[in-house]
């Protein structure tokens, strides 16, 4: 066979390839991107076995996470968007899940590393997912937001897609309620899951 | 491109500098070719170590599973690298193979751009990249990259608005504000590109020229060699 013929095989298929494969990884990354977690099934007061006390008067704005999850590092970020935005009477949760039998220093990672300087917000350990349990969250970067009077005012992600951070409706909404006091949301939640609905339900 | 034949009278000259230059373009875009071909490689392996760096595992509670943009990273780096890299070493300088290299180092740049989640920075990579096939000197393979980015932002915008606008219903035209800055980079690319390759050509016809006069000055002498050698053998 000619040299000629050999190369022209050969690109050939390389380019087959080549349109396959950007046609398979925009496919694949859609389906990443924009496939959201398990949406939380959230109480509509403030769940009352909750070990975090909620302000009598202030909105609470309760965040879970999971430290591993890369997809988290957008939706702290979006956190931040908000409490820059927020009126000073939100008081702001982050709740890092820890399993519990895993190595002293799990948690450890840059996620809650920027959850923690996160201004305006408390960062605290959700050992084996308890308090996820009470809020019915099942994602990492799921978001409540309950009113004054302890009513969900708010249950979704803020974060347009996975790993994605900037505008979004889920900040967007939460800013809007806050501001004006008014009105309910949703918007789906992208993130690692921190357990499942069947895991919760047969543990 | 300037037409040699009408900047020079003498048809033998204007040949000449149409050959010198095509030689001089035809080396510029194998090396430019190979320049990228290494580039794109080089791009390859950052794209892994970058994805394996920022978000190795996806997780479900304690468990943990490779995460898609290692697959990503890998699989599609891969596919986009392989036929630009062959390309350039198999079938180097063709028209072909700089407008792939083009079309490869944009898909390269979104899938960079998607391997940071969308961040601002990332998107410098495109313009970065126009500048460098700005190297061919060939505005053409500057339209085909610009045609890719304004395409891919378009599909999204279309199918997967959020990837790219943050939004899920953004105005049908908001592709062509992004698309926007890359051609104001284009426009200063290209008239580049057009003002070089003038330059380019002008110095190839007086290479031409010079060539030509030194061919005429080795005729002369040749020929008064001879009427001398005539002379002599007439006096003698």
């Amino acid at each position: 066979m000619k040299r000629t013929t050999i190369i022209t095989i050969v690109i050939t298929l390389a380019a087959l390839i080549w349109g396959g494969t950007v046609a398979a990884a925009y496919r694949a990354i859609r389906r990443f991107e924009t496939t959201p977690g398990y949406a939380a099934i959230a109480p509509a007061e403030w769940p009352a076995a909750s070990t975090i006390r909620r302000a009598a008067g202030e909105w609470s704005l309760v965040m879970l996470v999971h430290p591993k999850c890369s997809c988290s590092r957008a939706s702290v970020s979006e956190l931040q968007a908000i409490l820059d935005k927020a009126p000073q009477r939100l008081r702001t949760h982050v709740l890092v899940f820890r399993p519990n039998d895993v190595p002293a220093g799990w948690e450890r990672t840059d996620v809650v590393e920027s959850a923690s300087r996160l201004r305006r917000a408390s960062v605290m350990i959700d050992q084996n997912g308890a308090e996820a349990d009470h809020f019915g969250g099942f994602t990492s970067g799921q978001t409540f937001l309950y009113d004054d009077r302890g009513q969900l005012r708010f249950a979704g992600g803020i974060t347009s897609l996975r790993g994605h951070a900037g505008l979004n409706r889920g900040r967007a909404d939460i800013i809007e309620i806050v501001s004006s006091r008014n009105g309910t949301g949703t918007h789906p939640v992208f993130g690692c899951a921190i357990t499942t609905p069947a895991e919760r339900k047969h543990p | 491109m300037t037409d040699l034949a009408l900047a020079v009278e003498n048809p033998s000259v204007a040949a000449r500098a149409k050959e010198l230059r095509d030689e001089q373009r035809f080396a510029r875009h194998q090396r430019v070719d190979r320049m990228f071909s290494v580039l794109l490689v080089v791009q390859y392996v950052a794209g892994i170590l970058g994805a394996w760096a920022v978000s190795p595992f996806a997780w479900q509670g304690k468990e943990r599973v490779l995460h898609m943009h290692v697959w990503v990273a890998v699989l599609a780096g891969a596919g986009i690298t392989l036929l630009p890299v062959l390309m350039a070493w198999l079938k180097p300088g063709a028209l072909l193979t700089r407008h792939v290299i083009a079309a490869s180092q944009m898909l390269s740049s979104a899938l960079l751009i998607h391997l940071t989640g969308g961040r601002i920075e990332t998107h410098f990579h495109v313009f970065g990249s126009l500048a460098f096939l700005a190297f061919y000197l060939d505005w053409r393979v500057i339209l085909t990259a610009t045609v890719v980015v304004a395409g891919d932002h378009f599909a999204r915008g279309i199918f997967w608005p959020e990837s790219v606008y943050g939004v899920t219903n953004p105005e049908w035209w908001r592709f062509l504000e992004h698309a926007g800055w890359v051609v104001f980079e284009d426009i200063f690319l290209i008239y580049a590109c057009i003002f070089t390759n003038r330059e380019l050509d002008a110095a190839a016809v007086r290479q031409a020229q010079v060539e030509h006069l030194s061919e005429q000055e080795q005729l002369k002498s040749a020929a008064l060699e001879m009427a001398l050698a005539e002379i002599r053998v007439a006096s003698a």
